[in-house]
């Protein structure tokens, strides 16, 4: 932004220096000088239709009218935003826009933060000469399951028509009709089935979206307000938090440049509702006599901890072991990490749920690209998951860079994804398929794609796209794409919004807190802090569970995680928590992987705790509090800290703030990190780095990988925006939304198979089968069955990729 | 346009005039002599706005491929012109767009041709498949190598699709709003983002005579600024309506009594529309003895425009005639600009209410101030509030009913209603005592889409 | 997957051939899918945005643009009348009075047996020979309102397949805007153009 050349402009008769080629209505506001609008926004293109910013510039033939919005400043432009004419024109727009809106505010969600309301107030003629019958349509009528639409109070400005066709690349709601019967509206039978449809209602600059979960449910002017970053999305969206009385009401996007330039997916906007759920953990419980019984905290940490210290005495820390962590803080993190190697004596730790990338490789690979990066970039490469239903404000990004940003746009996945539309070049693989397809790309057989590698700045967001590859093959990738473009900027991909922080912070059997590896000198150096560390690197995830199954771990320390629900083969997690001598859970809700722990604590959830987070580009941010954790749940650091005094272990954590600054001191790329500093300085965060003599440098390397299954049929599980995740079970706005148990076919396979859309398959793997839903779809390639993870009602399948399927 | 040849749509007809060998010629000329020839004929645009035909070739960005379309998508209330040039002269047209394309390195041109012009679309059509059969059009033109491919597209009811990037909004199929300009003007980022020429099918018609007679030729046709002969529309209550070719610079004395042979039943002259609809009108009191050029009339405060004059005569009620005129523009606008979407559709509201006798005395205050909304100052040319002179357009009735007419307005109010209703044409009709509709129910164009409420899709 | 025969689908492709981009081609579809049903459905547009690669909704936002995309229930006959200026002043609206009259159809509806459809529309280009009447885009100039009430007759009574220009013209047309020249013999056979791109153009009048 530096280098752009400055010009000279004269707003009103005060002269001033703003970037050349900006538009006036934005050079005009950065200086000082507000020009009413309704159907400008600065993340889209201008479209200047409701006329408001009319203003007057000085021309060689005398003073001419035009839209602020769409004229780009020049050097000596002479701007009068207030004269005669210019009011005229002002009140004349507001006159028409305002002849045929109803006055319908006091009821109305917008009222009291209505741009139409205080322009009019600002700028309006203060009466209406119309005296006509106002246009009429049938009242407040749901475009979809989210939002409703007040044709009535539309003002046409466009902003939701333009969102969703340029932003989020999904137009199904649409100008229709013409001149003064010109409406919004939907397809019939077609809901606007949008994942963005709430960034309609937050720009619309009248009450005519408005959103199911908080129509009428406040005033603006009553609600508390604090800003935070969403924990439902890897880029950590910035948000605010709108309650009252201690209950959420609405998030809205904060633009930034940084992640979200404002924008939330559906999950993040609408997410809270859980957070509010009669079923949230309130008391501590334990299990006596095989039932679950509310006991006082001091009881339920006593327990957890004299069983704890029990097997540590008899078997060492290695027989226990903490899986989670990755939906909490930083702070949080940090407590798990500490507590596991100092307190349990154990590397046995886990953010992971056996369905992510190598630690090193997400947390600590050289050359991590920002989200910034991907708006610079000449190519960008995913190969991943489909980042619409998993990365939202990721797609956007990219989106937005290959449509308005000129990148070239490589998409390769096993099926359609969100992007395709978008991309250059679409490379399709059978699932399993991904090394043979990295073997032709690095033999140069898709020369269009090789030459898109090839280019100056290249960003690659690499992650699984598919189970049956492997997590490897991520990494395969990543170092194919260096190799073609040495200076190609690598975002390797997790989903679970918070994986980053953990791993930072230590939660993987081979990491410590700041990216250090346990041989390192930085291990060294924490030591000095902590006290001695397990020197063995310890078990990931599914060693974890194996260890459990086989008796070598005995106790397990479940913090936000659903093993049975979230790993790919749900059966080890089955099994192991089957035979688990001892799970204590930290957690909001029961859910099917803690339903039998014997001990269960009670947990505050986002917007019940201060700390920070880190998200996909390794940007820091803080997140807030702004409502008391129900009952007498606390948060996972100060559980963590009360078991570990109670083992005999003091790991010295007072407060999350004291925390942060713990972190700051033992970890080299968090130092300088404080909460004043995000607060007041960094509101959109800081990227820390990864350099430092203690930190890993890690560099991607090519791994060696399986051949593409030759069964007819090959399996496709992913993970899409709404699963049957426990958080989304307890947010019934958004828990409906999810696909349900549906497996797709190409209309193409349908007749050797005897399927048909609509009707019911069986799907049949090694590891399970289940009756689902067939959907017929041209976007899953033939011979792959497509089924979405985790849904409600849908049998778990596993990842082998042979799949049977047969039509009872 | 006396004398035609009542097969003169077919290629045999227009070859044995001659025709075809201007566009063959062209493929000789280059890009610069062509340009400089049309630009010393002074051939002005024929739709509407009358901007140098030359001048606009030389403005064509130079990125590639460029586009032609030619805009028939003639719709204006009183212009009739094209589709005489389409339906009987469409191989003179298609011998235009040979010429502009290759002047213009055209190698794909578009026809629109409004909807309801079925026939003339037809006639389109075939007459380019006979140029097709011919090599005149498709790939190697004349035995060149020059390759050009003509597509005739049909509009689907829609005036505003007559403003150029409305076309080019149209063509790519959208909804037919018209482009900001900048930054989309045609001839830089046309359609599909290309350089495009938009040209009229009279301008493009004109182009193989002007190659013919030589430019020189062609402006001296009339000893005026505005060169060459125009076409125009007349109509209304004049005993010889029609199509006219005629040299620029005679009066609209002449042209309405003596072309167009006076008033029927001799009756007084009240107004006329001296530039199709949307153009200021005119009153004989003021204007008759004006001479038809384009300064002339814009020194009036008016245009020549589409060439379409539209004669009143004495008996004509001014509130119902403004109505309608502005009732087009209500039901043609396109919605996407609050002043044209709220304001046309409120003019038609008041001027129906005082038509119907619910007038106020400060109707015609509240229907200067609505106009003063989307053009401010009620001036000439217009200062839109507007992206396009559409919605400036629907006020032309409003400046005459309040510079000539205002006691007509007020005699409505005072009267109750229109105080022509008893002396209107009433033809010897029987009327049958049910479902006889009225004047009123001729609905305001808020309430009706293709003639009636817009319907909804079957659900 | 087309619920188009094979001979339209083929037409589709051979005007999607005529654009550089197949958007472009939405909107000569949305008159094949019309010729298709006799009106413009909502599997019309569906289909038509299968084509055309683009949403339902922005085939509808495309298609409720333009008048003549009819998405209701048309009649075999759409009767469109001139009320627009010069067609005004000239008597335009007694014909269409007179049309409304005589078929019991108001503008803006279909008679229950989808013979008829009746609008009043603006301006079309004939104001040399106005007022002007056009039946299923077949043009008849200097009606009067007696000739639109035979044309109403006429048409329910004769029922013919294809309605053609010249020979409304002779039957019940007056003053014309332009000599027409050669008569000719193709016109209409549905309410939608016809034009030969769209495969519309009935090549016989009915007797």
């Amino acid at each position: 932004m530096s280098e752009a050349k400055l010009v000279t402009v004269t707003i009103n008769g005060v002269e001033s220096q703003v970037p050349a080629g900006e538009l006036l209505i934005k050079a005009a506001q950065d200086e000082g000088t507000y020009i009413p609008r309704f159907c400008w926004h600065q993340r889209m293109s201008p479209v200047g239709m409701c006329r408001m910013c009319l203003v007057e510039i000085e021309t060689p033939r005398g003073p001419m009218m035009v839209t602020a919005c769409t004229s780009p400043v020049s050097d000596g432009m002479v701007v009068d935003t207030e004269s005669e004419e210019v009011k005229k024109a002002q009140e004349a727009i507001l006159e028409f826009l305002l002849a045929n809106h109803p006055l319908d505010c006091p009821v109305c969600d917008k009222g009291g933060e209505c741009p139409l309301q205080d322009q009019a107030l600002a700028y309006g003629p203060g009466e209406s000469r119309f005296v006509e019958i106002k246009r009429s349509f049938e009242k407040p009528i749901p475009i979809s399951e989210l939002v409703l639409l007040d044709r009535e109070r539309c003002i046409l400005c466009a902003l939701c028509t333009r969102f969703s066709e340029e932003i989020s690349g999904d137009p199904l709601i649409e100008f229709q009709h013409r001149g003064n019967t010109t409406e919004v509206n939907t397809f019939p039978d077609l809901p606007f089935s949008s994942y963005f449809s709430g960034n309609t209602v937050q720009i619309c600059p009248v009450g005519a979206l408005t959103a199911k979960p908080y129509r009428f449910r406040a005033r603006p002017w009553d609600l508390q307000k604090v800003e935070s970053s969403s924990l439902q999305d890897t880029a950590h969206p910035r948000i605010e938090i709108h309650a009252s009385q201690n209950e959420i009401l609405r998030y809205t996007g904060v633009d930034n440049d940084a992640t979200n330039h404002g924008w939330l997916s559906d999950k993040a906007r609408f997410g809270y509702e859980y957070l509010r759920s009669d079923q949230r953990l309130t008391s501590p419980l334990v299990r006596r006599g095989g039932e679950l019984v509310e006991v006082s905290w001091t009881e339920a940490i006593d327990t957890a901890a004299n069983r704890l210290d029990l097997i540590k005495s008899e078997d060492g820390g290695e027989a226990l072991a903490v899986i989670g962590g990755a939906q909490g803080t930083n702070e949080d993190a940090y407590a798990i990490s500490k507590f596991a190697r100092v307190a349990l004596g154990s590397n046995n730790v886990d953010a992971r749920l056996d369905d992510a990338l190598a630690s090193h490789f997400l947390s600590a690979s050289v050359d991590r690209a920002t989200i910034a990066d991907i708006d610079d970039a000449d190519t960008i490469v995913v190969w991943a998951p489909d980042l619409k239903e998993e990365h939202p404000t990721l797609y956007l990004r990219v989106r937005r860079a290959a449509q308005e940003l000129g990148a070239t746009l490589v998409v390769i996945h096993p099926r359609a994804t969100g992007l395709d539309d978008r991309a250059s070049h679409k490379l399709t693989y059978r699932p399993g398929g991904g090394y043979e397809l990295l073997d032709e790309l690095a033999n140069g057989d898709h020369p269009e794609v090789s030459q898109a590698f090839a280019a100056e700045k290249v960003v690659a967001l690499v992650g699984i796209a598919s189970h049956a590859d492997g997590p490897q093959l991520a990494e395969s990738v990543a170092a194919l794409v260096r190799r073609k473009a040495v200076h190609a900027k690598l975002m390797p991909l997790n989903s679970r919004a918070n994986t980053y922080g953990a791993l930072d912070m230590g939660l993987a059997p081979d990491l410590l807190p700041g990216r250090v590896g346990l041989d390192t000198i930085g291990c060294a150096n924490l030591a000095a802090s902590w006290g001695d560390i397990p020197a063995v690197i310890g078990r990931d995830t599914r060693q974890i569970l194996q260890g459990l199954d086989s008796g070598e771990v005995r106790g397990l320390v479940l913090v936000g995680a659903d093993p049975i629900n979230d790993l790919p083969e749900p059966s080890i997690a089955v099994d192991a928590l089957d035979a688990a001598e001892y799970v204590i859970a930290i957690d909001l809700f029961l859910n099917d992987s803690n339903r039998n722990a014997d001990v269960i604590l009670p947990a505050s959830g986002f917007s019940e705790k201060e700390g920070t987070v880190t998200n996909v580009e390794g940007r820091v941010q803080k997140v807030n509090q702004i409502r008391p954790a129900p009952g007498q749940a606390r948060t996972d650091w100060a559980i963590l800290d009360d078991i570990a005094t109670r083992m005999g272990v003091s790991l010295g954590l007072a407060s999350a703030e004291g925390i942060t600054k713990e972190i700051a001191t033992v970890s080299p790329a968090y130092e300088d990190l404080t909460w004043d500093s995000l607060e007041w300085d960094h509101r959109d965060g800081i990227v820390v780095p990864i350099h430092g003599a203690q930190a890993i440098n890690h560099i991607p390397v090519a791994l060696q990988g399986s051949k593409a299954p030759t069964a007819k049929l090959t399996l496709h599980v992913a993970r899409v925006m709404y699963d049957n995740g426990v958080r989304l079970q307890h947010s019934p706005s958004l828990h409906k939304l999810g696909p349900g148990a549906v497996a797709h076919l190409n209309p193409g396979d349908a007749p050797s198979i005897g399927a048909r859309d609509g009707h019911t398959i069986k799907v049949v793997t090694t590891r399970g089968e289940g009756e689902f839903t067939c959907v017929l779809d041209e976007g899953t390639p033939t011979g792959v069955v497509y089924v979405p993870f985790n849904q409600q009602g849908a049998s778990s399948l596993g990842s082998d990729p042979v799949v049977r399927v047969t039509t009872s | 346009m006396v004398d035609h040849p009542s097969d003169s749509h077919t290629i045999a007809r227009y070859e044995s005039t001659r025709g075809y060998t201007q566009g063959k010629r062209a493929l000789g000329l280059t890009r610069d002599e062509l340009i400089e020839e049309i630009k010393m004929s002074g051939l002005l645009g024929r739709g509407g706005a009358a901007f140098p035909a030359g001048l606009k070739w030389s403005l064509l960005a130079p990125a590639r491929p460029s586009y032609l379309v030619v805009n028939a998508d003639e719709s204006e209330p009183g212009t009739f012109k094209d589709r005489q040039l389409l339906e009987r002269d469409p191989h003179q047209m298609i011998e235009g767009i040979i010429i502009t394309s290759i002047a213009n390195e055209v190698h794909h041109a578009f026809v629109y041709i409004r909807g309801e012009y079925s026939k003339p679309a037809r006639r389109v059509q075939a007459a380019v498949d006979e140029a097709y059969a011919k090599g005149y059009l498709g790939k190697g033109i004349f035995g060149s190598d020059y390759v050009l491919e003509v597509t005739v597209h049909l509009g689907g009811g829609a005036y505003i699709c007559g403003e150029e990037t409305a076309m080019i909004n149209s063509l790519e199929g959208k909804r037919g709003e018209p482009r900001l300009k900048p930054p989309y003007f045609p001839a830089a980022k046309g359609l599909y983002m290309m350089p495009t020429i938009v040209s009229n099918v009279e301008t493009v018609s004109n182009l193989p005579h002007i190659l013919a007679m030589g430019a020189g030729e062609f402006s001296g046709l009339t000893g005026n600024a505005d060169t060459g002969t125009f076409m125009t529309s007349l109509s209304g209550h004049v005993n010889r309506p029609g199509n006219y070719e005629l040299a620029h610079g005679i009066t609209w004395r002449e042209l309405i009594y003596d072309v167009g042979g006076g008033i029927p039943d001799g009756k007084g002259l009240k107004a006329w529309i001296p530039g199709g609809a949307s153009a200021p009108w005119f009153v004989p009191e003021e204007h008759l003895d004006l001479e038809i050029t384009k300064d002339a009339t814009a020194a009036a405060g008016s245009m020549l425009g589409s060439g379409a004059v539209i004669v009143m005569d004495e008996d004509t009620c001014m509130v119902k005639a403004a109505e309608r005129v502005i009732r087009f523009f209500a039901h043609e606008s396109c919605g996407q600009c609050t002043p044209c979407r709220e304001g046309t559709t409120w003019l038609e509201m008041i001027l129906r209410r005082i038509e119907e006798g619910q007038g106020r005395a400060v109707d015609l205050d509240l229907l200067v101030d609505v106009s003063d909304g989307i053009s401010i100052g009620l001036v000439w040319p217009p200062k839109m509030t507007t992206i396009c002179p559409l919605g400036p357009s629907a006020v032309s009735p409003i400046i005459a009913l309040r510079d000539y007419f205002r006691d007509e307005v007020d005699s409505h109010v005072s009267n109750g209603g229109c105080p022509y209703k008893t002396q209107t044409r009433e033809t010897s009709e029987k009327t049958s005592e049910v479902d006889r509709p009225s004047d009123k129910d001729l609905m305001p164009s808020s309430e009706r889409g293709s003639g009636g409420r817009p319907p909804e899709v079957a659900e | 997957m087309s619920r188009w025969s094979e001979g339209t689908q083929e037409r589709a492709r051979q005007i999607i051939a005529r654009y550089p981009e197949k958007r472009s081609a939405v909107m000569p579809l949305l008159y094949l899918a019309m010729s298709e049903e006799g009106y413009l459905t909502g599997d019309g547009m569906e289909e038509v945005g299968r084509w055309c690669e683009i949403t339902p909704a922005q085939v509808l936002s495309v298609a409720s643009f333009y008048t003549m995309y009819k998405r209701e229930r048309t009649g075999q006959y759409l009767v469109s009348c001139c009320t627009s200026i010069t067609c005004m002043l000239l008597g335009g609206d007694d014909v269409l009075h007179a049309v409304e009259d005589e078929s019991g159809v108001p503008h803006g509806e279909t008679d229950d047996d989808g013979l008829l459809s009746v609008e009043h529309v603006e301006c079309i280009g004939a104001c040399g020979g106005a007022p002007a009447v056009q039946i299923n885009y077949e043009l008849i100039e200097g009606v009067s309102p007696e000739k639109a009430r035979q044309l109403v007759r006429w048409l329910k009574k004769a029922r013919p397949d294809v309605v053609n220009s010249d020979e409304m013209q002779a039957l019940f047309g007056g003053r014309t805007s332009f000599d027409w020249g050669i008569s000719e013999k193709s016109g209409a056979i549905g309410p939608y153009p016809a034009f030969q791109p769209l495969g519309t153009v009935g090549s016989e009048a009915a007797d």
